[in-house]
C-alpha cells in the first residue's frame, strides 16, 4: 500500500503544483462552496470544525494561512507530505500527533469545492449571516475568539470560564491584556480581582502569550459588539410556532362537497321553477356524488397522513440527520434490535449536547433563528437538570391490534427508514409522510421481494425455488398477508 | 376396551331425568339472548315515552355524532427514559432468574420483564424448576392494589423512621420486662435469614424465632428427626419408584411442598415400558388420586389401619392394627413394593409418617432420599402449641409476624394475641392479623426482595428483585436489621453472609442458584431405634368418626396467601371444575342419605345445598358438592378461602376451613347436617359440551399398548374412523371436500398433548391467561358459561360397563345396566384429564362460516383470529365442534362491573404488550401463541441462523412440568413433535368430523394389571 501511495504522490505532486499555479488566484471562482460544504460535512466534520479545535485544528481561515496547493496535497495524503520534509506539515503533525486520514479519492474539483467552502463558509448558506455586516476589527476579534477562547468561554453564559460579553466594561483594558497573556502571573502579583476570579473558577486560564495586543483588542471589540437590530424575524418566528400545520389531511379539498351542495341547491331551485325535469336529471348525479363524497370521507377517518403536531421542543431532524448526517440508528438505537424504534433518552441527547450548547450562528429553521433555537435547545437542558422526560407527541402510531416490529424490517430486511417515514432528513419538523393504512402495508408486502440471504431462509428458499421455479419471492408469497402475522 | 367404556362429565349425564343435559348438548350457546327481557314486557314498552320517531332520531344523531367524533384522533405521547438503563431495550424482554419462597410455594423461576415490568413467570429449567398454577399467577399478586403502602402504628400511617423507633422502644420494653419476643414466620428456608435471626436474638435475649407453617407438615418432620436426626423433609424421586403406594398423600398437589410432577411423569413413560404403578388410598378425590392406576376410596382412619397392615405384610411383623377391606390387596402390594417401591402418607401425623419411613427403609426404596433433604417446611406443632399457651399466660411481650396470617389460619391465635402488648405485622395486605396488630409494616413482594433460599441441602437459590418496589414498603429483613441496630441493608448483609460454595455472587445471581456439597452430620452411623409398636398403637387408638373430615390444600388457592389474585379465584378446580368457591365434598351415598343434591340448571350451571359441619363444637356452614369417588363417611373441605380482611369484596368468598384445623391436624372427626339455603356454584363442568359426540378420549392399558406398539396397523384402542369414498373404505381424514394445501415448506406447527403424563395440574391454564391477556370475568359470568379461558382442562370420569348383550345375558334390563354403571361411577370412577384449546384445524369449520373472513388459516397451521375484523356474529363458535371459542360479552378492561386486574392501574401492568387486549363484541380463542412463534422466527433471523430443534414453544408447553405438552414444527424432523404426531398413540379429537386438527393427543395409558 505504502509503495503505491508514494508513487501516486510523486506523480500527483507535479500535477498539483501545476494546478496550484493556475488556480491559486481564483480559488473562490473555481470551487462551489455549497458542494464543498456537503463534502466537508461528510468527510471532514468528524475531526474538524470551522471555528474550534476538535481532533484536528479549526479550519476557519486556513485558506489565508496556507496555500491552496499545499492544502490539496495535504488533504490527499498528509503523511506523504510530512515525510517529504515539508516544515509546515511536520509542525502540524507534531502538534496534533494523530495523522490525518488521507483522501486520495477526492478529485481536484472536490478539493476546489472544499477549499472554496473553507475560504468562504457563508457562501454555502443561502441566507446572509449577520456577521457579514461586522466592522473589520470585530470580524478579526471573532475569529481570534473562536480559535482561542471559545473552548472555555461563551459570550453569554458560563462554560468553563465566565461569560465574556461586555467584559471590557467590567475590567480595565490593561488588566485584561495582562490577564489574557498570563493570568497566573497576575494572580501571583497579588491582584485582588485576579485572585477572586481564580478562587471562583478554580481552573487556571490558559495563557496566550502569542496573542498580540491588536489581537486582544480585536477580541475585546468583538465581545462588546452589538449587532444592529434586525427587523421582523422575532415576531415572525413567534407566529410560526403557533401556526404549525395541524391539518390532518392537507391533500383533501372540500371542492366536491361544495359542488355537491351546489347541485342540491340547484336541484331544489329547479324543482320549484319550470326546469323541473332538470332536477330529475340532477338527482342521480347528486346521489352518486353524495355516495362518493361519503365514501371518501369515511375512508380517511383515522388516517393521519400529514399529521404534524407541535412538539414540546422544536427539534429538527434536518439539522441532525440531514445537515450533520447523524445515522438514524444512533438515536433510535433499538430499531435494529427491537419492536420499537425507541425515542432517545436524555442521556443520548447529552452525548453530543454536553459539548454543543448552542446552535451554530447561521442556523435557521423556518423563521426561527439562533436566538429562538437556542431557547429550544435550552429546554433540553432544563429537562436534564430537572430529571424529567420530554413528553413528545407521537406521530407514527399503529392501532393496538397491529403488531409491527422494527427489527424485522430494519435489521433482517434492511428496509430504509425513509421507506415508511419519508425523507426525514429533510424535515425540520416530522410529519407522517405515509398513510400507514393496511392497504399501504399490504401493497408493499405484495410488491417487495424478500431478501433471502439470511441463513434462516436458506432451506425455505431452496425448496420454494424448486417448487415454483423462480428465484425471488414477495412477502405475500411467503405468507406475509396472513391476518395473524400482524394481528394478534 | 373402547367399546364398553363410558365417559361422562357428571353423574347426571347417566340419569338425566330432567332432559336438561340433552337440551344443553344441542344448544348453540347455553344462554339464549334475553330478547324477552326487553321485548316481552308489553307494559314497559307501552309506558315508555320514547316514540319510534324519537328513537330513530336518537339513532341518527348518535351515529352522526360518533362519526364526527371519530375523525379526531387522540394525541398520544411518547415518553422516553431520562436515562435509559443499559440493559433495557424497549420492546424486548429480559429474563431474570430468581426464586419464590412464600412459605407455601418454593420454586426456582425465571421472570420475564418488559420495560422494567415483570409480566410472566417461567420455570428455571437449569435447576429443575417447576411451576404450578399459583407460582405462575404470583406475578399478578405483585400488582395487587390492595397491598399495604407504608408503615402504620395504631392504624395511622407514620414514617418508617418513626415506625422503627417505636417498635424498638416496645421491643426494648418487652426485653427489659423479661417477656418473650417472638419472631413468628412461615418457613423461610434462608440460611442468611437464620443468621439475621441469631443477630436479633443476641440484641434481644428474650427473643426467639418460631416457624409456623400455615399447612403443617410437622408430623413428617418429627418422624424424620426421630429416624434420621434431621428435622427436614425427605426428597422424593418418583421416577425411580416402580410401585407407588400413597395413603392420602396428594403428592401431585401440595403434599410436603409439592414439586413432584416432573419426576412422577418421568417414571410413567409408557413408550419405554418403564411405567410405575400407582396405588392411592384416599378419602377425597385428589389430583393425585385422579392420576392413580388404582384408587381405593378409604376413610382416613381406615387408611392408617391399612398402612400398619401393609407394614406387617412387608416385614412380617405383627403390629396392632384393625382389619380393613383392603387386606387382600395388600399382600400383592407388599410383594410389588419390595421390587423398588415407595410408600407415602398424607396425614400430618408423626406416627403414620414413622411407619411410612420404616416401610421405605425395609424395602430400600430407591425413590426416597433422606440425605439431600428439603428445608421447605420447618414448622413444629408442639412449639406452636407452647407459644399459644405462653401468649395466653401473658409470658409473651411482643410478637412480630412476617408474611403469615395466623389470626386467620391458626386456631386460637386470635384469642391468644389479645394478651400480647406489642404486635407487629409485616405483611403484604392489611389482613386479619394486620388489622388487630399495633404496628403494621407493608412488606415487599418476593419479586421486589433479596434473599437466599436453600430449598434443599444441595442447592442455594438467590431471590433477586426484578422491579423497583411499587409502594412505600420495606423488606422484613431490612426492618430486622434496623431493629438490631445494624446500619447495613439486607442486600449487603446477604452478600456478606451467603454461602454459595465455589460460585461467585454475580454468577449465582445470573443463574439463580449455586450447588453446594452436602456435609453429612457425624452421628449418622447410629440409627435410633424407634418404637413402631407405640406408633401403631397410637394410630389404632384414634377413634374413627361417623364422618371424617379431610382438610386439603386446593390446587388453585393453596394455603390462601394469594386469595386476592383473580386469576387463581377464577381457576377452576381440576377435579370439581368449580371456580370462585370452596365447598364440602361428600360421597353420593352420603348425599342420598343426608338429602344433598346438585341440580343442574338449564344453562348448565349447578346449584347445591348448604350443610353445617361441626368439629370440636365449631360449626361451619358451607355448600355441598357431591363428589364421585369420595369415600363414604368422609367429607372434604379446601383451605385458603373465607379471607375477609384486606382483599377485594369479590375475592372474599368461601368459608374458612382453618377454623376446623385443630392442632394442625388435617383429619378431624366431624358431624354434618343439612341446613337451609340454595348455593349457586360457578361450575363449568357441564358447559361447553361437545354436542353429545363420543370418542373424545382414548386409552388403553400398558400391557395392551406394549403388545400393539410394534405391530403394523392401527390398534383396536386407537382406531381411526372409516368412511366410504368411491365405494372404498378410507380413513375419515382422507375423505375430503377440499384439496389440501401443501404445508411442507416452512414451518408447520403441531401441539402434542400426552394424556398419560398430563396430571391436570392447570399450570398451563394460568400460563395461557398471563401470556395472552385473558380477562377475568367473575363468578356470575363463569356460572353463565362466559368464562374467557382459552385453554381449559376437561375432566372425564369413566368406568367399564357390561355391553348390552352381556347385560341381557345376565338378565339385566337396560335401565338396570345404567343403574349399575351409576353406582360404579359414583363410588370410584376412573378419571382422565384432557387439556382442550383451539385445535387449529387445517379444515376448520369456523373459517368457512365467518361472513367477514375474520378467522382464516395460516400456512404454518395456525387458525388465525383477526379481532379487528370480527363483527361478533358468533357463527364460528356455533360451528366449532370443540367449543373452544370465547366471546367477549362485555368490555372486561376499564370496566367497573368487572373490577379485577384489568380495571386497575396496577393490575394492568401485568398485561403482555405483544398481545392486544380484546374489546367487547369480538370472538377470541387460542392463537397457538403466534406472538411467541413469530418472536422465535425473528430471533433466528436476527442471529442469521435456522430455528433450532425444539426451539418453538407456547405458553402452555413452556409451563408444563411433566412434558405432556410438546410444541414444535412437524416439518423439522428433529423436533420432538414431529415423531409424536406419527405415534401409535396419536389421535385427533373427533377425527370423524374431518377437521384435521394441528393439535394431536396421545392416548392415555393406564398401568392396570388385568385388563
Amino acid at each position: 500500500m505504502k509503495q503505491t501511495n508514494k508513487r501516486t504522490f510523486s506523480a500527483f505532486k507535479l500535477v498539483t503544483f501545476a494546478l496550484a499555479f493556475i488556480f491559486a488566484l481564483q480559488i473562490q471562482a473555481q470551487g462551489d462552496p455549497a458542494k464543498g460544504k456537503a463534502l466537508f460535512n461528510a468527510n471532514c466534520a468528524a475531526c474538524h470544525k470551522m471555528d474550534k479545535k476538535l481532533v484536528g485544528p479549526a479550519l476557519k481561515g486556513v485558506t489565508e494561512k496556507r496555500e491552496a496547493a499545499w492544502l490539496k496535497s495535504w488533504i490527499k495524503d498528509s503523511q506523504a507530505l510530512v515525510k517529504s520534509g515539508d516544515a509546515d506539515a511536520k509542525a502540524i503533525f507534531d502538534e496534533y500527533k494523530i495523522p490525518m486520514t488521507a483522501y486520495p479519492n477526492f478529485s481536484d474539483a472536490d478539493l476546489d469545492d472544499v477549499i472554496a467552502y473553507l475560504a468562504n463558509p457563508k457562501a454555502a448558506s443561502k441566507k446572509k449571516a449577520a456577521a457579514g455586516g461586522m466592522p473589520e476589527n470585530v470580524k478579526k476579534g471573532k475569529s481570534v475568539f473562536n480559535a482561542n477562547c471559545a473552548a472555555c468561554h461563551k459570550l453569554d453564559g458560563k462554560l468553563v470560564g465566565p461569560a465574556l460579553r461586555n467584559i471590557s466594561e467590567k475590567r480595565d483594558k490593561a488588566w485584561l491584556h495582562k490577564w489574557i497573556k498570563d493570568s497566573q502571573a497576575l494572580i501571583k502579583s497579588g491582584d485582588a480581582d485576579a485572585k477572586a476570579i481564580f478562587d471562583e473558577y478554580k481552573i487556571p486560564m490558559t495563557s496566550f502569550p502569542n496573542l498580540s495586543d491588536e489581537d486582544i483588542d480585536a477580541v475585546l471589540a468583538y465581545t462588546s459588539y452589538v449587532a444592529p437590530k434586525k427587523t421582523n424575524t422575532a415576531g415572525a418566528a413567534k407566529q410560526d410556532v403557533v401556526e404549525h400545520k395541524t391539518d390532518l389531511n392537507p391533500r383533501k379539498t372540500n371542492l366536491p362537497i361544495w359542488i355537491l351542495l351546489g347541485l342540491i341547491v340547484a336541484a331544489l331551485v329547479f324543482k320549484r321553477t319550470k326546469l323541473k325535469p332538470l332536477a330529475v336529471v340532477l338527482l342521480p348525479i347528486i346521489l352518486l356524488l353524495g355516495a362518493w363524497v361519503t365514501y371518501e370521507y369515511l375512508m380517511q377517518v383515522g388516517v393521519d397522513q400529514g399529521y404534524q403536531p407541535i412538539q414540546p421542543i422544536m427539534y429538527s431532524h434536518k439539522i441532525h440527520a440531514g445537515d450533520n448526517g447523524i445515522d438514524c440508528n444512533y438515536c433510535h438505537s433499538s430499531a435494529k434490535d427491537s419492536k420499537t424504534s425507541g425515542i432517545p433518552s436524555l442521556n443520548v441527547c447529552m452525548n453530543c449536547h454536553k459539548n454543543i450548547t448552542e446552535v451554530a450562528e447561521d442556523t435557521h429553521v423556518g423563521a426561527m433563528g439562533k436566538k429562538e433555537l437556542d431557547k429550544e435547545l435550552g429546554k433540553l437542558f432544563d429537562h436534564v437538570e430537572a430529571g424529567t422526560p420530554i413528553k413528545w407527541k407521537r406521530i407514527h402510531r399503529l392501532p393496538d391490534f397491529v403488531y409491527f416490529n422494527h427489527s424485522q424490517h430494519v435489521s433482517v430486511q434492511g428496509v430504509a427508514c425513509q421507506k415508511c417515514h419519508g425523507p426525514i432528513q429533510e424535515m425540520d419538523e416530522v410529519f407522517q409522510h405515509e398513510p400507514l393504512t393496511m392497504k399501504w402495508c399490504v401493497d408493499c408486502h405484495r410488491t417487495t421481494d424478500v431478501k433471502m440471504d439470511n441463513k434462516y431462509y436458506e432451506d425455505i428458499h431452496k425448496e420454494l425455488s424448486k417448487k415454483y421455479n423462480k428465484k425471488s419471492f414477495t412477502e405475500a408469497d411467503m405468507g406475509g398477508l396472513e391476518c395473524a402475522k400482524c394481528h394478534y | 376396551m373402547a367399546s364398553n367404556k363410558k365417559y361422562w362429565k357428571s353423574v347426571d349425564e347417566l340419569t338425566d331425568e330432567s332432559g336438561a343435559l340433552e337440551a344443553l348438548s344441542q344448544k348453540e350457546f347455553v344462554e339464549e339472548i334475553p330478547t324477552d327481557q326487553f321485548l316481552g314486557n308489553k307494559e314497559a314498552l307501552e309506558s315508555s315515552s320514547t316514540s319510534r320517531r324519537d328513537f330513530l332520531k336518537f339513532v341518527g344523531f348518535s351515529t352522526a355524532a360518533a362519526t364526527v367524533a371519530s375523525c379526531q384522533g387522540p394525541v398520544v405521547k411518547s415518553i422516553p427514559y431520562v436515562v435509559k438503563p443499559e440493559d433495557v431495550l424497549p420492546g424486548e424482554a429480559n429474563y431474570y432468574a430468581t426464586a419464590i419462597a412464600d412459605g407455601h410455594d418454593f420454586a426456582n423461576i425465571l421472570v420475564k420483564v418488559r420495560e422494567g415490568r415483570p409480566i410472566k413467570i417461567e420455570a428455571n429449567k437449569d435447576v429443575n424448576g417447576q411451576t404450578n398454577a399459583r407460582v405462575q399467577a404470583s406475578v399478578l399478586s405483585l400488582y395487587d392494589s390492595n397491598r399495604l403502602k407504608g408503615a402504620y402504628a395504631g392504624g395511622k400511617k407514620i414514617a418508617w423512621d418513626a415506625f422503627n423507633k417505636a417498635v424498638i422502644a416496645d421491643l426494648d420494653a418487652a426485653n427489659t420486662a423479661g417477656k418473650q419476643i417472638v419472631l413468628l414466620t412461615g418457613t423461610c428456608a434462608s440460611p442468611t435469614n437464620g443468621k439475621l435471626f441469631q443477630a436479633f436474638i443476641a440484641k434481644y435475649p428474650t427473643a426467639k424465632h418460631i416457624v409456623v407453617d400455615t399447612i403443617s407438615e410437622s408430623g413428617m418432620l418429627d418422624a424424620m428427626e426421630a429416624a434420621y436426626g434431621d428435622r427436614a423433609l425427605p426428597s422424593y424421586d418418583f421416577s425411580k419408584a416402580k410401585t407407588i403406594v400413597s395413603f392420602g398423600a396428594d403428592f401431585l398437589g401440595d403434599w410436603q411442598g409439592g414439586g413432584n410432577q416432573a419426576s412422577y411423569a418421568k417414571g410413567r413413560d409408557a413408550k419405554s415400558g418403564k411405567m410405575s404403578q400407582h396405588h392411592q388410598f384416599e378419602a377425597n378425590m385428589s389430583l393425585t388420586g385422579a392420576n392413580a392406576d388404582y384408587r381405593y376410596p378409604t376413610k382416613p382412619s381406615e387408611q392408617m389401619a391399612t398402612l400398619v397392615s401393609l407394614y406387617n405384610k412387608v416385614t412380617g411383623s405383627n403390629l396392632p392394627t384393625k382389619k380393613t377391606a383392603h387386606d387382600a390387596t395388600l399382600a400383592k402390594l407388599a410383594a410389588k413394593l419390595k421390587n423398588g417401591g415407595l410408600v407415602v402418607v398424607g396425614a400430618n401425623d408423626a406416627n403414620a409418617q414413622q411407619i411410612a419411613l420404616a416401610i421405605n427403609k425395609v424395602i430400600a426404596s430407591p425413590a426416597l432420599d433422606v440425605v439431600n433433604t428439603r428445608n421447605i417446611r420447618k414448622g413444629n406443632d408442639a412449639t406452636v402449641k407452647q407459644l399459644l399457651a405462653d401468649m395466653k399466660a401473658g409470658k409473651v411481650g411482643a410478637v412480630v409476624t412476617n408474611n403469615i396470617n395466623p389470626s386467620y389460619s391458626l386456631v386460637g391465635y386470635a384469642d391468644a394475641v389479645k394478651n400480647v402488648a406489642t404486635t407487629v405485622a409485616v405483611s403484604l395486605h392489611k389482613d386479619e392479623t394486620a388489622t388487630t396488630a399495633k404496628y403494621v409494616a407493608g412488606s415487599h413482594h418476593y419479586l421486589e426482595s433479596w434473599s437466599d433460599v436453600a430449598m434443599n441441602k444441595a442447592t442455594v437459590s438467590i431471590m433477586q428483585p426484578v422491579i423497583k418496589p411499587l409502594f412505600d414498603t420495606k423488606q422484613f429483613q431490612d426492618l430486622l436489621l434496623a431493629w438490631t441496630g445494624d446500619a447495613t441493608n439486607y442486600y449487603n448483609y446477604l452478600k456478606t453472609n451467603v454461602n454459595l460454595g465455589a460460585k461467585s455472587w454475580n454468577q449465582t445471581v445470573h443463574d439463580g442458584f449455586a450447588s453446594l456439597t452436602i456435609i453429612q452430620s457425624e452421628n449418622t452411623e447410629e440409627t435410633p431405634v424407634i418404637d413402631l409398636t407405640a406408633a401403631a398403637q397410637a394410630l389404632a387408638a384414634q377413634k374413627a368418626g361417623k364422618y371424617e373430615l379431610t382438610l386439603y390444600s386446593s390446587i388453585g388457592m393453596g394455603d390462601g396467601k394469594q386469595a386476592n389474585n383473580p386469576w387463581l379465584q377464577e381457576f377452576t378446580d381440576p377435579i370439581t371444575r368449580i371456580a370462585w368457591d370452596n365447598y364440602l365434598t361428600v360421597s353420593a351415598k352420603d348425599a342420598k342419605a343426608l338429602g344433598f343434591s346438585n341440580p343442574i340448571q338449564d344453562n348448565g350451571a349447578i346449584d347445591g345445598n348448604y350443610a353445617n359441619v361441626t368439629v370440636n363444637g365449631v360449626t361451619v356452614k358451607a355448600p355441598v358438592f357431591v363428589q364421585p369417588g369420595q369415600a363414604e363417611g368422609t367429607i372434604g373441605l379446601a383451605f385458603g378461602y373465607g379471607r375477609k380482611a384486606g382483599i377485594k369484596d369479590a375475592m372474599a368468598i368461601g368459608v374458612n376451613a382453618y377454623q376446623l384445623y385443630f392442632d394442625n391436624k388435617d383429619i378431624q372427626n366431624a358431624t354434618i347436617e343439612k341446613t337451609s339455603g340454595n348455593h349457586q356454584f360457578a361450575c363449568v363442568q357441564m358447559q361447553n359440551t361437545i354436542a353429545g359426540r363420543t370418542g373424545v378420549f382414548r386409552e388403553t392399558v400398558l400391557a395392551q399398548y406394549l403388545e400393539d406398539k410394534n405391530k403394523a396397523g392401527e390398534p383396536e384402542w386407537n382406531e381411526r374412523p372409516k368412511f366410504s369414498l368411491d365405494h372404498q373404505e378410507v380413513e375419515a381424514e382422507k375423505a375430503d371436500l377440499w384439496t389440501s394445501f401443501d404445508r411442507s415448506i416452512g414451518h408447520h406447527f403441531n401441539l402434542s398433548i400426552d394424556l398419560t403424563s398430563c396430571t391436570g395440574c392447570g399450570a398451563c391454564v394460568i400460563a395461557c391467561q398471563a401470556e395472552n391477556n385473558v380477562p377475568v370475568v367473575g363468578k356470575d359470568e363463569v356460572r353463565k358459561s362466559r368464562d374467557m379461558q382459552w385453554l381449559r382442562i376437561d375432566r372425564y370420569y369413566s368406568s367399564v360397563i357390561k355391553t348390552q348383550e352381556e347385560g341381557f345375558e345376565e338378565g339385566l334390563s337396560r335401565g338396570e345396566l345404567y343403574a349399575k354403571l351409576e353406582e360404579v361411577a359414583t363410588d370410584n370412577p376412573q378419571v382422565a384429564f384432557q387439556p382442550l384449546m383451539c385445535q387449529h384445524c387445517n379444515h376448520a369449520p369456523c373459517e368457512t362460516v365467518c361472513p367477514v373472513a375474520a378467522t382464516s388459516h395460516g400456512r404454518q397451521g395456525q387458525n388465525m383470529m383477526a379481532y379487528n375484523r370480527c363483527v361478533g356474529t358468533r357463527y364460528c363458535a356455533n360451528n366449532c365442534p370443540y367449543r373452544v371459542r370465547r366471546f367477549n360479552w362485555f368490555r372486561y378492561n376499564l370496566n367497573e362491573d368487572f373490577d379485577f386486574n384489568m380495571n386497575d392501574d396496577y393490575g394492568r401492568m401485568v398485561l403482555n404488550p405483544d398481545v392486544v387486549v380484546r374489546s367487547r363484541g369480538v370472538m377470541e380463542k387460542c392463537s397457538m401463541c403466534i406472538q411467541k412463534t413469530q418472536a422465535t422466527i425473528l430471533k433466528a433471523k436476527k442471529e442469521n441462523r435456522k430455528v433450532e430443534a425444539n426451539e418453538f414453544e407456547t405458553a402452555c408447553s413452556a409451563a408444563c412440568s411433566t412434558g405432556a405438552m410438546q410444541f414444535g414444527d412437524v416439518n423439522n424432523e428433529k423436533d420432538a413433535v414431529a415423531t409424536l404426531a406419527e405415534d401409535k398413540r396419536a389421535y385427533h379429537l373427533l377425527d370423524f368430523v374431518g377437521t384435521k386438527p394441528n393439535v394431536v393427543y396421545q392416548s392415555k395409558i393406564r398401568n392396570i394389571d388385568n385388563a
